[in-house]
């Protein structure tokens, strides 16, 4: 591997940056900008606390929890009043979104070099000579790189291009070396594709319970170099990330509200990782998204405009490189307001390309159509076609890990009976290992109970579901733990519910030893529950009469209550009192809550 | 003679034809060629000698990468540049014992048909007409013509893009070789037009050419346009069927010979050169047929439109950021002062590359590209087609399949081994009419030039041209062989019962 970085640093380290230059969006914004933003707008939102210090009066005084309330009835209002807007604009106006996902690709290697793409090496370490572009080297395309492309083609639903080809897009940045990105244009890896969106994955309430989004085509192409801005003039390049296979997914304008983009770039994100597609996400910067915003009036003359095989919409922006999903929503909105009010003010929509800034309000105009680019798309003449082969297409479809809705489905219908809430996280949590786990006590509960019927069945889910979710689940938020299967073994917990199912332990006893297991008791749960002396012996009804009776003459007055007045809610206190009296995990409260009812209130009729 | 002796006339020659300007760079200051040469002459003595190169001095075209010289390719956005590494082509031959002697002259990045388009100064070739006035000496690849010419070294390897390492080799009276597209590596050689881009061998013999090219002739897999080590054996096994082995021994091949090539504006003793030469072949006992390849006549336009626009993608790259020259300059022009590159490729070029690079912007733009780019390839396919017209062997890696058959033109005219045509259409021109401030100059003109060899390619087939003398007047022409793709050996063996003749 090349160093050529190391020989010319003194030179190549201070670049001139272009004021003019139309690539500045290209880059991946460095993250330091927005950390360095952080401190003057927070300063900017609690003006109050710096006035009171400064001009204290006390007729202007006002309580701090009377301010308080205020504020939170205003936010209201004003939360309120923009809803209303947005109806009744949304009434009017509709809006058209498409969306360009970039991705990367979790591979070893570069695109054409043998070259590594661990982006935690120092800065330009991992840089072959075609990387650099350097004079007479050629491209070497990594094959392997094909499939985790393909694995989010198939999970994507796209039709696979037997044949695909690699173009020449050219432009002039820094960050890219060669004068050109290698991209698939005219023959792209896979078209045709869809996502399915739901309700729980968080669309908007007025597109029901699904929509299907088109996915027009899936293409290949090579990352930019990083670059850090030191202003006024220096910037640094590393071009480790030179040449990161990545994958544009390009989906079709079938998209009319904001939080549905957003939950459009969420579930392709999910859909990408869960099939081990890319490495990281949005919140790494492993993911970017670029929005195709369109309005035009509802019920009025089609608009001219079409984009993607669809037409009659009005002329579309491009709002470039949106690095999360708030502000792919937040920036939605924001354009579509403005184009709302560029039109109702009489004015025209120009076909542009704009920018936007976290935490802003307002999109902002980069370049117009005067200042386009001409890419002059070109075959690349030395690298051959891509051909595919059906073979290995259907063995990465047979060996894709089943996708997240089915599996929602699976958990969600008769066999497991489990709410939508609770399937989801266990889908979601540990890339999978929740809910391996999960099925595995499932799996080992119902070995245990063969026979019992479909009902019961899914009531072993339902228990192993809560167990799995939200006591394991509690136990290791409260210890601040990361996701460990071994930490409380399957076989474990499904023991453990198996006593609790038969009635042989109490709630309360099967958290307590569910504790211990976790804590590193490594006994099985039988010997455990044996020898701390755990497993329920039912109390006769004559030890409950006279463990309530006990309860009773403690405190008189309270049953005339009961008796008198009706308030049956004081017979927990009772129960309370007989749990504690009694002997330690002996005592079953509803039992003792029959009983107490049969004291109290039989004699009064 | 001794290695010994022969390398160092080689020197000798390298300085007293200084002026010729051949070389950009060489190593005739370091005596380290010394040791070599000493080490191969013992080798010889001992009967094992590396490869009929080994000792031997070989100049390589400045556009071949080479980590011992720079590799400036004649510009000045290169001028001190040195490659990291070795192009796989210099490396199989220092492998083989030869020894790079220099890095040769020629048009910038390759582009031009007479060396004078050079960062470095006009290549001048060592022949001169009646008042002494400095002839061409072809281009792109003239410094390494004249090299070879004028004994600088022993072999020398060009590059031919639309004619490169022929027209020069007319020029001045060498054997000229540009190989089928894909059977010698790329790897290291400065793109200028990769889908045209070839390896080139000079030689004063057929003989040391097919040396040098029995070296080179290697799939690598760093080119990924090299031809794989399947699709070799598949036209090895076509040549070796019985009907085309013949070819290799038969005193009676079929002669094909083009007539669109012979235009009006055809110098006489080109014409004369041509004529005598296809007789020549006919009492050797070969057959001559008149052939038509009717696309000729757009070639020259579809190359001038192709090439140019490969180029001006591969030549987005050298901006003076991460290698070569980085150029500033004065800042006082507000238009440019703001883009990072400006100063580097303003300068940095030469104008008749940033003619092409706009040439090429031009016919890849949106608006441009269906007319110009789609249309060229279209013609470039024709082109393909006219030579597996007349052609009697298929072209091994686009066999007609069955129910193509009727693609395949069932014209009647007769169907060659090889084609006999000229290389160029008149004898080198003198170097001052060529300048810009001449008045009969422009680059349109100049491109005419080409307008013989850009066929073979476009459809990057096997192309040599040799050396023959007409009798009385005593001038040298290049006459040019044409084979089918592969036919690699039938060329150079047409070529060897040519070269060098005085008809």
């Amino acid at each position: 591997m090349l160093r050529p970085w190391m020989r010319q640093g003194s030179r190549a380290t201070c670049l001139f940056t272009c004021p003019r230059c139309l690539h500045l969006l290209r880059r991946w914004p460095p993250q330091q900008l927005q950390h360095s933003l952080r401190p003057s707008t927070a300063l900017s939102s609690s003006p109050r606390s710096l006035q009171t210090s400064t001009t204290f009066e006390l007729s202007d005084r006002v309580p701090l929890r009377k301010q308080l309330k205020q504020d939170a009835k205003s936010l209201k209002a004003r939360k309120r009043q923009t809803r209303e807007n947005e109806e009744a604009s949304r009434q009017k106006w509709e809006l058209t979104v498409g969306i360009e996902i970039h991705a990367q690709l979790n591979t070893e290697a570069k695109l054409f070099s043998r070259a590594s793409t661990s982006s935690t090496d120092l800065p330009n370490s991992n840089v072959a000579l075609f990387d650099l572009a350097f004079p007479g080297s050629q491209p070497e395309f990594q094959a392997a790189t094909l499939i985790p492309a393909l694995r989010a083609a198939i999970a994507l639903d796209c039709d696979i291009q037997r044949v695909s080809k690699f173009d020449r897009k050219h432009y002039f940045y820094q960050d890219q070396p060669a004068g050109y990105q290698i991209t698939q244009y005219y023959e792209p890896l896979a078209k045709n594709g869809h996502v399915d969106l739901y309700r729980h994955d968080g669309i908007a309430a007025e597109d029901g319970d699904h929509v299907r989004i088109g996915i027009k085509q899936i293409q290949m192409e090579q990352d930019t170099a990083k670059s850090q801005e030191y202003p006024p003039s220096t910037q640094l390049l590393d071009f480790n990330r030179v040449s990161h296979p990545l994958i544009e997914i390009i989906t079709m304008p079938q998209i009319h509200t904001p939080a549905t983009a957003a939950a459009c770039v969420r579930k392709i994100q999910s859909i990408l990782q869960s099939c081990n597609a890319v490495t990281t996400g949005m919140e790494q910067g492993g993911l970017r998204a670029d929005v195709n915003v369109s309005i035009r009036q509802r019920g009025d003359v089609a608009g001219d405009h079409h984009y993607g095989g669809i037409g009659g919409l009005g002329q579309r922006t491009e709002i470039k490189n949106l690095s999360s999903f708030k502000a792919v929503e937040d920036a939605i909105i924001a354009e579509k307001n403005r184009q709302i009010a560029v039109l109702e003010s009489g004015g025209v929509v120009e076909g542009e390309t704009r920018g936007w800034t976290i935490g802003s309000t307002e999109t902002r105009r980069l370049r117009g159509k005067e200042g386009e680019v001409d890419y002059r798309y070109m075959p690349d003449p030395d690298l051959p076609p891509v051909y595919i082969g059906e073979d290995l297409i259907s063995e990465l479809r047979r060996t894709l890990p089943t996708s997240s809705d089915a599996l929602l489905s699976l958990l969600t219908g008769a066999d497991y009976g489990l709410t939508v809430e609770d399937a989801k996280p266990l889908v979601e949590l540990d890339e999978g290992a929740r809910l391996e786990y999960y099925q595995d006590v499932v799996d080992l509960l119902r070995q245990q109970h063969p026979e019992t019927g479909p009902k019961a069945q899914q009531a072993l889910a339902r228990l192993a579901g809560n167990w799995v979710l939200h006591e394991l689940g509690g136990l290791l938020t409260k210890a601040d733990l990361a996701w460990d299967s071994q930490r409380v073994p399957a076989e474990a917990l499904a023991s453990l519910l198996d006593q609790l199912q038969q009635k042989r332990i109490t709630g309360p006893t099967a958290k307590q030893v569910l504790s211990l297991v976790f804590e590193g008791d490594q006994r099985p749960i039988l010997q455990l529950l044996e020898e701390e002396n755990l497993l329920l012996r039912p109390l006769s009804r004559e030890e409950y009469i006279t463990l309530a009776e006990a309860a009773i003459s403690m405190n008189p007055s309270m049953v005339e209550q009961i008796r008198h007045k009706n308030q049956l809610g004081k017979l927990g206190w009772f129960v309370g009192q007989m749990m504690r009296m009694g002997e330690k995990g002996r005592v079953e409260a509803p039992k003792a809550d029959a009983i107490l009812r049969e004291l109290i209130l039989d004699g009064t009729n | 003679m001794s290695l010994l002796r022969e390398a160092e006339r080689c020197v000798a020659n390298q300085s007293s034809c200084s002026s010729l300007n051949a070389l950009i760079s060489s190593w005739h200051q370091s005596c380290q060629w010394l040791d070599r040469v000493n080490k191969a002459d013992s080798r010889r003595a001992q009967g094992r000698p590396k490869s009929r190169l080994d000792g031997r001095l070989v100049a390589i075209k400045d556009n071949i990468c080479t980590r011992d010289l720079p590799t400036t390719c004649a510009s000045r956005v290169l001028d001190s540049f040195i490659s990291p590494f070795n192009a796989t082509v210099v490396q199989q031959l220092e492998d083989a014992g030869a020894i790079v002697a220099g890095k040769a002259n020629l048009d910038e990045f390759g582009m031009g048909s007479h060396s004078v388009n050079s960062y470095f100064g006009p290549v001048k070739n060592m022949y001169c007409g009646r008042d002494a006035e400095d002839f061409s000496a072809g281009g792109s690849s003239g410094g390494s013509a004249v090299a070879v010419a004028t004994e600088q070294c022993y072999t020398a390897l060009g590059t031919d893009t639309g004619g490169s390492v022929r027209l020069p080799a007319a020029y001045t009276g060498l054997v000229g070789f540009k190989p089928s597209y894909g059977l010698i590596s790329r790897w290291g050689v400065v793109a200028y037009a990769n889908s045209l881009d070839t390896v080139g061998i000079f030689g004063r013999k057929v003989s040391g050419v097919r040396d040098v090219f029995d070296i080179l002739n290697q799939h690598d897999p760093r080119d990924p346009t090299s031809l794989s080590l399947d699709s070799r054996s598949r036209i090895d096994a076509q040549l070796n069927s019985a009907c085309l082995a013949s070819r290799m021994k038969t005193n009676s091949l079929k002669i094909g010979v083009p007539v669109e090539y012979n235009i009006s504006e055809l110098d006489p003793t080109v014409r004369r050169a041509w004529s005598r030469s296809l007789n020549y072949m006919l009492h050797q006992g070969h057959s001559i047929h008149r052939v038509s390849l009717p696309t000729t006549k757009l070639a020259l336009s579809a190359y001038y439109v192709l090439a140019p626009a490969e180029a001006s993608s591969n030549l987005a790259k050298f901006d003076g950021v991460r290698f070569g020259t980085s150029l500033d300059g004065d800042n006082s022009d507000s238009q440019i002062a703001g883009y990072l590159y400006a100063q580097t490729r303003g300068q940095g070029f030469g104008p008749e590359v940033k003619r092409r690079i706009l040439l090429g912007t031009f016919s890849l733009s949106a608006s441009a590209i269906d007319n110009y780019f789609i249309q060229a390839q279209r013609i470039r396919r024709l082109v393909q087609q006219d030579f597996n017209a007349v052609f009697l062997a298929d072209h091994p890696l686009m066999p007609y399949r069955v129910n193509d058959a009727a693609l395949k033109p069932t014209s009647n005219q007769a169907q060659v081994d090889v084609l006999i045509c000229p290389t160029a259409p008149s004898p080198p021109p003198v170097l001052s009419t060529l300048g810009s401030g001449s008045a009969s100059y422009s680059p349109l003109h100049a491109y005419t030039n080409d307008v013989f060899t850009v066929p073979a390619s476009l459809a990057g087939l096997p192309a040599a041209s040799v050396p023959v003398t007409v009798g009385s007047s005593e001038s040298l022409a290049g006459v040019q062989i044409i084979g089918q793709y592969g036919d690699d050996a039938l060329v150079l063996r047409v070529a060897e019962m040519l070269s060098g003749k005085r008809l």
